[in-house]
C-alpha cells in the first residue's frame, strides 16, 4: 500500500516538472526579436535597409579607394537631408564613422556636436584645479583633421494614381582641409516603388 | 550472370543519383550558400582580387527566366581560419530583368578578409 502511495507521489512530481515552463521568455506571445539585417519593406520611406546598404557602400568605397593611407585625422560634417521626409541623418554619419574605425583605416577629430564636450573637459582638467597636474591632458594637443567628410541626401517622390515611386541619391566626398581639393567622392542610388 | 550485372549498375546510378558530388574547393560553386533552391537565377564565374589591401569580389549572375526575378544576397567574409571577420551584413535585394546577365560587386569590410561566403536567397 505504501509503495503504491510513493509511485503516485513520484508519478505526480513528475508530471509536475514536466509541465513546469522551462523556456527563457516571458510576456506575450504576438512580440517578438526579429533580424536587424533583415530586407525591410514595410512602407517606401527611408528604413534601415537603406541606412544599412548607404553605409556599407560608402564606407568600403573609400575605405579601398586607398585615399586614407596612414589613417589620417577626419572630420566628420552632418550629412545634409534634402529630402522631403525626417531622415535622422546623424545615423547615417555615425554608421559610416563606427564602419571605417573597424577597417582601421581612418582616425577621428572631434566633430561639431563632440567638440563642446572636448573643451568642456579641458577646461574642467586645466582651469578647476581639481586635478593631479602629471594627470591633466594639456591644452593646444589637439590633432587637427586632414580630412573632412560631408554629404547629403535628396530624394524624388512621383506619385500617380497606381504607383509611388521614390528615388533616394546619397553623396559623401572628401576633402583634402589644406588644399580644399575633394579626394574621393562617390554616390549610392535606391528606387522604392509601391503599387497600389 | 547478365541480372546481376544489370542490378550492380543500378545500385551504381542510384548511388550516384543520391549523393551530388560537394563542390571542389576553392570553386565558385563552394562560395555560394543557397538558402533553399534558386528559382531562375545562376551563379557563374566570380573574379576576386586584391585592390589596395581589401579583397574585392565580383560575381556573374544569369536570370534564366524571361520574367523579372528578385533575388536577395550578402556576403559573409572570413578570415584564415575560416571565422568571420566582420559583424554580419545587410541582406539586400537584387532585381534582374529577363534573361539579363549581370554582375555584383562587393568589397570586403576589413583588410584581414581573405575568403568569402556569397549568401543567397530567392523568394
Amino acid at each position: 500500500m505504501f509503495s503504491i502511495r510513493l509511485s503516485l507521489i513520484a508519478a505526480v512530481a513528475l508530471l509536475a516538472t514536466g509541465c513546469a515552463n522551462n523556456s527563457p521568455t516571458l510576456g506575450s506571445k504576438n512580440i517578438s526579436y526579429g533580424d536587424t539585417k533583415a530586407v525591410e519593406t514595410v512602407t517606401n520611406e527611408f528604413g534601415s535597409t537603406d541606412l544599412q546598404m548607404i553605409a556599407e557602400s560608402m564606407t568600403r568605397s573609400l575605405a579601398q579607394s586607398g585615399t586614407l593611407q596612414g589613417r589620417p585625422v577626419v572630420q566628420v560634417y552632418d550629412v545634409k537631408n534634402k529630402t522631403s521626409e525626417y531622415i535622422d541623418t546623424r545615423e547615417i554619419t555615425t554608421s559610416i564613422k563606427t564602419q571605417l574605425m573597424k577597417s582601421g583605416t581612418a582616425r577621428f577629430a572631434s566633430d561639431n556636436t563632440d567638440m563642446q564636450s572636448q573643451v568642456d573637459q579641458l577646461k574642467l582638467q586645466n582651469q578647476s584645479g581639481l586635478y593631479k597636474k602629471s594627470t591633466v591632458s594639456k591644452t593646444g594637443n589637439m590633432v587637427a583633421a586632414k580630412y573632412r567628410l560631408e554629404g547629403s541626401i535628396s530624394s524624388i517622390v512621383k506619385r500617380s494614381s497606381d504607383y509611388k515611386d521614390v528615388f533616394y541619391k546619397f553623396s559623401l566626398q572628401l576633402i583634402d582641409v589644406e588644399s580644399g581639393i575633394a579626394e574621393w567622392m562617390d554616390e549610392k542610388e535606391i528606387r522604392k516603388t509601391t503599387e497600389r | 550472370m547478365r541480372c546481376k550485372i544489370l542490378g550492380v549498375m543500378a545500385l551504381a546510378l542510384l548511388a550516384g543519383c543520391a549523393t551530388p558530388p560537394p563542390p571542389a574547393p576553392g570553386s565558385a560553386a563552394s562560395k555560394v550558400v543557397a538558402m533553399g533552391d534558386l528559382k531562375n537565377i545562376e551563379i557563374g564565374p566570380m573574379r576576386i582580387a586584391r585592390e589596395n589591401g581589401f579583397m574585392t569580389v565580383n560575381v556573374s549572375l544569369h536570370n534564366t527566366s524571361s520574367y523579372n526575378k528578385t533575388m536577395y544576397y550578402r556576403f559573409a567574409w572570413l578570415g584564415n581560419d575560416g571565422f568571420p571577420v566582420a559583424e554580419p551584413e545587410a541582406w539586400k535585394s537584387l532585381t534582374l530583368y529577363g534573361t539579363q546577365s549581370s554582375f555584383l560587386p562587393a568589397i570586403a569590410p576589413v583588410p584581414k578578409a581573405s575568403d568569402f561566403r556569397l549568401e543567397v536567397k530567392t523568394p
